[in-house]
Protein backbone atom coordinates (compact mmCIF):
# COMPACT_ATOMS: atom_id res chain seq x y z
CA UNK A 1 0.00 0.00 0.00
CA UNK A 2 2.63 2.89 1.01
CA UNK A 3 4.97 1.89 -2.22
CA UNK A 4 1.70 2.37 -4.52
CA UNK A 5 0.78 5.81 -2.70
CA UNK A 6 4.56 7.27 -3.22
CA UNK A 7 4.30 5.63 -6.95
CA UNK A 8 0.77 7.54 -7.31
CA UNK A 9 1.97 10.64 -5.22
CA UNK A 10 5.71 10.80 -7.39
CA UNK A 11 3.74 9.95 -11.11
CA UNK A 12 1.04 12.36 -9.79
CA UNK A 13 3.66 15.13 -9.06
CA UNK A 14 1.11 15.70 -5.64
CA UNK A 15 2.68 18.61 -3.44
CA UNK A 16 -0.89 18.89 -2.00
CA UNK A 17 -3.04 16.01 -1.56
CA UNK A 18 -2.16 12.60 -0.20
CA UNK A 19 -4.24 9.86 -1.21
CA UNK A 20 -3.11 7.46 1.46
CA UNK A 21 -6.45 7.51 3.49
CA UNK A 22 -8.50 7.39 0.24
CA UNK A 23 -6.74 4.09 -1.25
CA UNK A 24 -7.22 2.77 2.44
CA UNK A 25 -11.20 2.88 2.21
CA UNK A 26 -11.12 1.99 -1.65
CA UNK A 27 -8.91 -0.83 -0.54
CA UNK A 28 -8.37 -1.71 -4.16
CA UNK A 29 -11.27 -0.84 -5.98
CA UNK A 30 -10.43 2.17 -8.69
CA UNK A 31 -14.39 2.81 -8.43
CA UNK A 32 -14.49 3.41 -4.73
CA UNK A 33 -11.10 6.14 -5.24
CA UNK A 34 -12.75 7.93 -8.13
CA UNK A 35 -16.26 8.01 -5.74
CA UNK A 36 -14.27 10.34 -3.37
CA UNK A 37 -11.75 12.13 -5.89
CA UNK A 38 -15.55 13.10 -7.77
CA UNK A 39 -17.07 14.18 -4.51
CA UNK A 40 -14.28 16.34 -3.62
CA UNK A 41 -14.40 17.71 -7.63
CA UNK A 42 -18.14 18.45 -6.73
CA UNK A 43 -18.15 19.81 -3.13
CA UNK A 44 -14.56 21.78 -2.86
CA UNK A 45 -15.37 24.27 -5.66
CA UNK A 46 -18.51 25.59 -4.56
CA UNK A 47 -16.60 25.62 -0.92
CA UNK A 48 -14.23 27.74 -2.31
CA UNK A 49 -16.80 30.32 -4.12
CA UNK A 50 -18.24 30.60 -0.99
CA UNK A 51 -14.95 31.20 1.13
CA UNK A 52 -13.91 33.43 -1.13
CA UNK A 53 -17.28 35.28 -0.93
CA UNK A 54 -17.38 35.49 2.97
CA UNK A 55 -14.00 36.98 2.69
CA UNK A 56 -14.86 39.65 0.48
CA UNK A 57 -17.81 40.40 2.84
CA UNK A 58 -15.70 39.70 5.93
CA UNK A 59 -18.22 37.54 7.13
CA UNK A 60 -16.20 35.43 10.07
CA UNK A 61 -19.25 33.24 11.23
CA UNK A 62 -19.54 32.27 7.63
CA UNK A 63 -15.81 31.75 7.22
CA UNK A 64 -15.72 29.65 10.10
CA UNK A 65 -18.92 27.11 8.76
CA UNK A 66 -17.74 26.43 5.48
CA UNK A 67 -14.17 25.66 7.07
CA UNK A 68 -15.82 23.35 9.52
CA UNK A 69 -17.71 21.61 7.04
CA UNK A 70 -14.52 21.14 4.49
CA UNK A 71 -12.15 20.51 7.69
CA UNK A 72 -12.99 16.75 7.94
CA UNK A 73 -12.99 16.03 4.28
CA UNK A 74 -9.50 18.37 3.58
CA UNK A 75 -8.21 16.13 6.36
CA UNK A 76 -8.79 13.12 4.90
CA UNK A 77 -7.51 14.14 1.60
CA UNK A 78 -4.13 14.69 3.42
CA UNK A 79 -3.86 18.24 3.00
CA UNK A 80 -0.97 19.42 3.98
CA UNK A 81 -0.45 21.75 6.73
CA UNK A 82 -4.15 23.71 5.93
CA UNK A 83 -5.77 22.23 8.91
CA UNK A 84 -3.92 24.19 11.51
CA UNK A 85 -4.93 27.30 10.03
CA UNK A 86 -8.07 25.97 9.35
CA UNK A 87 -8.33 25.38 13.50
CA UNK A 88 -6.88 28.43 14.01
CA UNK A 89 -9.71 30.23 12.26
CA UNK A 90 -12.10 28.32 13.62
CA UNK A 91 -11.79 29.15 16.98
CA UNK A 92 -10.16 32.81 16.60
CA UNK A 93 -12.23 33.82 14.13
CA UNK A 94 -13.66 36.59 16.06
CA UNK A 95 -11.07 38.10 17.58
CA UNK A 96 -8.42 37.39 14.55
CA UNK A 97 -6.88 40.57 13.46
CA UNK A 98 -7.96 41.31 10.26
CA UNK A 99 -4.72 41.15 8.43
CA UNK A 100 -3.69 38.09 9.83
CA UNK A 101 -7.43 36.40 9.09
CA UNK A 102 -6.98 37.33 5.22
CA UNK A 103 -3.22 36.13 5.57
CA UNK A 104 -4.78 32.49 6.56
CA UNK A 105 -7.85 32.68 4.56
CA UNK A 106 -6.06 33.59 0.96
CA UNK A 107 -3.43 30.66 1.96
CA UNK A 108 -6.37 27.97 2.21
CA UNK A 109 -7.84 29.01 -0.88
CA UNK A 110 -4.63 28.88 -2.97
CA UNK A 111 -4.19 25.35 -1.13
CA UNK A 112 -6.97 24.24 -1.97
CA UNK A 113 -6.83 25.41 -5.92
CA UNK A 114 -3.88 23.27 -6.05
CA UNK A 115 -5.36 20.39 -4.18
CA UNK A 116 -8.32 20.82 -6.88
CA UNK A 117 -6.15 20.95 -9.66
CA UNK A 118 -3.96 17.69 -8.54
CA UNK A 119 -7.22 15.77 -8.03
CA UNK A 120 -8.88 16.66 -11.17
CA UNK A 121 -5.38 14.91 -12.65
CA UNK A 122 -5.86 11.96 -10.69
CA UNK A 123 -9.18 11.36 -11.97
CA UNK A 124 -7.94 11.76 -15.43
CA UNK A 125 -5.80 9.31 -15.16
CA UNK A 126 -7.99 6.56 -13.76
CA UNK A 127 -11.25 7.28 -14.96
CA UNK A 128 -11.62 5.59 -18.03
CA UNK B 1 -28.23 -7.23 24.74
CA UNK B 2 -29.16 -10.60 22.90
CA UNK B 3 -26.36 -12.49 20.29
CA UNK B 4 -29.79 -12.55 17.76
CA UNK B 5 -29.90 -8.53 18.34
CA UNK B 6 -26.02 -8.31 17.80
CA UNK B 7 -26.71 -9.93 14.67
CA UNK B 8 -29.20 -7.23 13.34
CA UNK B 9 -27.74 -3.60 14.43
CA UNK B 10 -30.12 -1.24 12.08
CA UNK B 11 -28.47 1.99 11.69
CA UNK B 12 -29.04 5.84 10.34
CA UNK B 13 -26.50 7.88 9.85
CA UNK B 14 -27.78 11.40 9.97
CA UNK B 15 -25.01 14.11 8.42
CA UNK B 16 -25.22 17.33 6.30
CA UNK B 17 -21.92 16.36 4.49
CA UNK B 18 -22.32 13.87 2.01
CA UNK B 19 -18.71 12.69 1.92
CA UNK B 20 -19.32 12.43 5.65
CA UNK B 21 -22.26 9.96 4.87
CA UNK B 22 -20.14 7.68 2.43
CA UNK B 23 -17.12 7.78 4.24
CA UNK B 24 -18.84 6.55 6.89
CA UNK B 25 -21.52 3.96 5.36
CA UNK B 26 -17.62 2.64 3.45
CA UNK B 27 -16.20 2.11 6.68
CA UNK B 28 -19.35 0.48 8.65
CA UNK B 29 -20.04 -1.71 5.57
CA UNK B 30 -16.26 -3.14 5.62
CA UNK B 31 -15.43 -3.70 8.94
CA UNK B 32 -18.86 -4.26 10.31
CA UNK B 33 -20.89 -6.48 8.28
CA UNK B 34 -23.63 -6.99 11.00
CA UNK B 35 -24.35 -3.51 10.87
CA UNK B 36 -27.37 -2.41 8.43
CA UNK B 37 -27.61 0.90 7.04
CA UNK B 38 -31.13 1.67 6.79
CA UNK B 39 -30.60 5.37 5.74
CA UNK B 40 -29.25 8.25 5.48
CA UNK B 41 -30.68 12.04 6.57
CA UNK B 42 -29.04 14.96 5.11
CA UNK B 43 -30.65 17.88 7.92
CA UNK B 44 -32.28 17.24 11.45
CA UNK B 45 -35.49 17.77 10.00
CA UNK B 46 -34.79 14.53 7.81
CA UNK B 47 -32.93 12.93 10.55
CA UNK B 48 -36.08 13.01 12.64
CA UNK B 49 -38.16 11.45 9.58
CA UNK B 50 -35.66 8.59 9.15
CA UNK B 51 -35.83 8.00 12.57
CA UNK B 52 -39.32 7.84 13.04
CA UNK B 53 -39.85 5.23 9.62
CA UNK B 54 -37.37 3.49 9.74
CA UNK B 55 -36.85 2.88 14.03
CA UNK B 56 -33.41 2.38 13.95
CA UNK B 57 -31.12 1.08 17.43
CA UNK B 58 -28.26 3.00 16.84
CA UNK B 59 -28.05 6.31 15.16
CA UNK B 60 -24.51 8.27 14.16
CA UNK B 61 -25.41 11.85 14.62
CA UNK B 62 -23.93 15.14 13.07
CA UNK B 63 -23.16 18.05 15.86
CA UNK B 64 -23.84 20.73 13.99
CA UNK B 65 -25.66 20.21 10.83
CA UNK B 66 -27.05 23.70 8.91
CA UNK B 67 -30.78 23.79 10.30
CA UNK B 68 -30.69 22.57 13.63
CA UNK B 69 -28.05 20.75 16.10
CA UNK B 70 -28.09 17.31 16.89
CA UNK B 71 -29.01 17.64 20.36
CA UNK B 72 -32.00 20.02 18.85
CA UNK B 73 -32.66 17.26 16.67
CA UNK B 74 -33.02 14.50 19.57
CA UNK B 75 -35.29 16.84 21.83
CA UNK B 76 -37.89 17.40 19.14
CA UNK B 77 -38.20 13.47 19.06
CA UNK B 78 -41.17 11.81 21.36
CA UNK B 79 -39.38 9.45 22.37
CA UNK B 80 -35.33 7.94 22.20
CA UNK B 81 -35.89 4.40 21.33
CA UNK B 82 -31.83 4.00 20.30
CA UNK B 83 -28.20 4.83 21.11
CA UNK B 84 -26.36 7.32 19.73
CA UNK B 85 -22.97 8.12 18.88
CA UNK B 86 -22.44 11.45 18.41
CA UNK B 87 -19.85 12.49 15.18
CA UNK B 88 -17.96 15.53 15.20
CA UNK B 89 -14.89 17.57 14.44
CA UNK B 90 -11.55 17.99 15.92
CA UNK B 91 -12.34 20.39 19.18
CA UNK B 92 -15.79 21.23 18.10
CA UNK B 93 -17.11 23.31 21.15
CA UNK B 94 -19.84 20.42 21.33
CA UNK B 95 -17.04 17.99 22.65
CA UNK B 96 -17.04 19.53 26.27
CA UNK B 97 -21.37 18.92 26.62
CA UNK B 98 -20.23 15.63 25.07
CA UNK B 99 -18.14 14.55 27.69
CA UNK B 100 -20.08 16.46 30.89
CA UNK B 101 -22.63 14.18 29.95
CA UNK B 102 -20.47 10.99 29.25
CA UNK B 103 -22.10 10.96 25.69
CA UNK B 104 -20.37 8.41 23.19
CA UNK B 105 -18.85 10.49 20.27
CA UNK B 106 -16.14 9.86 17.23
CA UNK B 107 -14.21 12.32 15.62
CA UNK B 108 -14.43 12.99 11.74
CA UNK B 109 -13.07 11.81 9.61
CA UNK B 110 -12.73 8.57 11.53
CA UNK B 111 -10.11 6.73 12.76
CA UNK B 112 -10.58 2.50 12.10
CA UNK B 113 -9.60 1.72 15.77
CA UNK B 114 -12.16 4.67 17.33
CA UNK B 115 -14.82 3.07 15.51
CA UNK B 116 -14.22 -0.37 16.29
CA UNK B 117 -14.01 0.44 19.81
CA UNK B 118 -17.37 2.52 19.22
CA UNK B 119 -19.29 -0.18 18.41
CA UNK B 120 -17.90 -2.62 20.44
CA UNK B 121 -19.47 -0.22 23.68
CA UNK B 122 -22.53 -0.10 21.42
CA UNK B 123 -22.67 -4.47 21.19
CA UNK B 124 -21.69 -4.26 25.00
CA UNK B 125 -24.28 -2.09 26.09
CA UNK B 126 -21.49 -0.23 27.95
CA UNK B 127 -22.46 3.48 27.09
CA UNK B 128 -25.66 4.05 29.17
CA UNK B 129 -28.10 6.21 27.78
CA UNK B 130 -27.58 9.41 29.33
CA UNK B 131 -28.91 11.34 26.27
CA UNK B 132 -32.32 12.40 27.92
CA UNK B 133 -30.08 13.61 30.89
CA UNK B 134 -27.62 15.67 28.69
CA UNK B 135 -31.05 17.21 27.11
CA UNK B 136 -32.15 18.33 30.24
CA UNK B 137 -29.00 19.91 31.46
CA UNK B 138 -28.80 21.82 28.02
CA UNK B 139 -32.62 22.83 29.23
CA UNK B 140 -31.42 23.85 32.90
CA UNK B 141 -30.91 27.87 33.17
CA UNK B 142 -28.62 27.44 36.06
CA UNK B 143 -25.51 25.25 35.57
CA UNK B 144 -26.23 24.52 39.36
CA UNK B 145 -28.93 21.78 38.14
CA UNK B 146 -27.19 20.12 35.65
CA UNK B 147 -26.26 17.02 36.43
CA UNK B 148 -22.90 15.69 36.05
CA UNK B 149 -21.75 12.11 34.67
CA UNK B 150 -18.98 10.24 35.75
CA UNK B 151 -17.28 6.88 35.42
CA UNK B 152 -16.43 5.00 38.65
CA UNK B 153 -15.50 1.55 38.94
CA UNK B 154 -19.38 0.68 40.09
CA UNK B 155 -20.60 1.95 36.87
CA UNK B 156 -21.61 5.70 36.55
CA UNK B 157 -22.17 8.71 39.17
CA UNK B 158 -25.03 11.13 38.53
CA UNK B 159 -24.52 14.30 40.63
CA UNK B 160 -25.76 17.41 40.66
CA UNK B 161 -23.67 20.52 40.60
CA UNK B 162 -25.15 21.83 43.52
CA UNK B 163 -24.51 19.13 45.28
CA UNK B 164 -20.26 19.35 45.11
CA UNK B 165 -18.83 21.47 47.61
CA UNK B 166 -15.10 20.98 46.48
CA UNK B 167 -12.85 18.43 44.56
CA UNK B 168 -9.37 17.47 45.23
CA UNK B 169 -7.16 16.10 43.12
CA UNK B 170 -5.04 12.85 43.69
CA UNK B 171 -2.88 12.17 40.75
CA UNK B 172 -4.62 10.53 38.15
CA UNK B 173 -7.89 10.39 40.15
CA UNK B 174 -9.96 13.34 42.08
CA UNK B 175 -12.21 12.58 45.36
CA UNK B 176 -15.65 14.62 44.86
CA UNK B 177 -16.92 15.82 48.67
CA UNK B 178 -20.41 16.26 48.73
CA UNK B 179 -23.20 17.92 50.85
CA UNK B 180 -24.53 14.78 51.87
CA UNK B 181 -20.44 14.48 53.60
CA UNK B 182 -19.80 11.47 51.19
CA UNK B 183 -16.63 11.44 49.42
CA UNK B 184 -16.56 10.19 45.74
CA UNK B 185 -13.73 8.66 43.93
CA UNK B 186 -13.73 9.26 40.40
CA UNK B 187 -10.88 8.22 37.54
CA UNK B 188 -10.25 11.95 36.29
CA UNK B 189 -7.60 14.21 36.83
CA UNK B 190 -8.37 17.64 38.34
CA UNK B 191 -7.76 19.08 35.32
CA UNK B 192 -9.80 17.05 33.36
CA UNK B 193 -12.77 18.14 35.69
CA UNK B 194 -12.03 21.74 35.70
CA UNK B 195 -12.10 21.89 31.67
CA UNK B 196 -15.77 20.33 32.50
CA UNK B 197 -16.71 22.65 35.13
CA UNK B 198 -14.77 26.24 35.31
CA UNK B 199 -17.44 28.06 33.24
CA UNK B 200 -20.38 26.19 35.50
CA UNK B 201 -19.24 27.58 39.12
CA UNK B 202 -16.24 25.91 39.84
CA UNK B 203 -13.11 27.75 40.07
CA UNK B 204 -9.28 26.01 40.16
CA UNK B 205 -7.95 27.97 43.57
CA UNK B 206 -5.33 25.68 44.45
CA UNK B 207 -3.39 22.75 42.54
CA UNK B 208 -5.23 20.65 44.97
CA UNK B 209 -8.89 22.02 44.87
CA UNK B 210 -11.29 22.63 42.67
CA UNK B 211 -13.81 24.61 44.64
CA UNK B 212 -17.90 25.03 44.38
CA UNK B 213 -18.86 29.15 44.48
CA UNK B 214 -22.49 28.34 45.77
CA UNK B 215 -20.91 26.40 49.13
CA UNK B 216 -17.95 29.11 49.87
CA UNK B 217 -19.00 30.77 53.07
CA UNK B 218 -16.07 32.58 53.93
CA UNK B 219 -13.08 34.41 52.35
CA UNK B 220 -11.55 36.04 54.86
CA UNK B 221 -7.84 37.33 54.12
CA UNK B 222 -7.71 36.47 50.34
CA UNK B 223 -5.18 33.47 50.86
CA UNK B 224 -7.66 30.60 52.65
CA UNK B 225 -11.71 29.70 51.94
CA UNK B 226 -14.02 28.64 54.19
CA UNK B 227 -16.65 25.93 52.63
CA UNK B 228 -19.87 24.89 53.99
CA UNK B 229 -18.60 21.80 55.12
CA UNK B 230 -16.07 23.15 57.61
CA UNK B 231 -13.14 22.54 54.69
CA UNK B 232 -10.67 24.95 55.32
CA UNK B 233 -9.06 25.64 51.65
CA UNK B 234 -6.19 27.87 50.66
CA UNK B 235 -5.93 29.88 47.46
CA UNK B 236 -2.72 30.00 45.52
CA UNK B 237 -0.49 32.94 45.62
CA UNK B 238 -0.86 33.31 41.92
CA UNK B 239 -4.62 32.58 41.64
CA UNK B 240 -5.29 35.12 44.36
CA UNK B 241 -6.21 38.11 41.71
CA UNK B 242 -8.29 35.84 39.67
CA UNK B 243 -10.04 34.23 42.11
CA UNK B 244 -11.36 37.72 43.68
CA UNK B 245 -12.20 38.88 40.13
CA UNK B 246 -13.94 35.63 39.55
CA UNK B 247 -15.52 35.36 43.41
CA UNK B 248 -16.87 39.09 42.91
CA UNK B 249 -18.08 39.40 39.37
CA UNK B 250 -18.82 35.80 37.72
CA UNK B 251 -22.70 35.17 37.57
CA UNK B 252 -23.73 31.18 38.13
Amino acid sequence: MTKKIIEMNAEQQMHYINLENVLAVSRGSTERMLKYLFQFQELIPERLNQLKKAKNQDNRTQIRQILHKMSPQLQFFGIQNIIIPIQRLEFEYETMPNQELEVLVTEIISKLEGALIEVTKTIQKYHV
Amino acid sequence: MSNIQLNSISAVIIDDDPFIQELLKDKLNQYFPEIQILGLGNNGREGILKIQQLKPNLVFLDVEMTDMTGFEMLSRLDAITFKTIFITSYKHYAIKAIRFNALDYLLKPFDLEELKNAILRFKKNQKSDNVPIALQNLKSKQASDQILILKTQQGELHIQLKDIISIEGERNYSYINMVNSKKELVSKTLSNLEELLEDKGFFRCHKSYLINKLHITENPNGSTLFLSNGMKIPISRRKKDTFNNWFNNELI
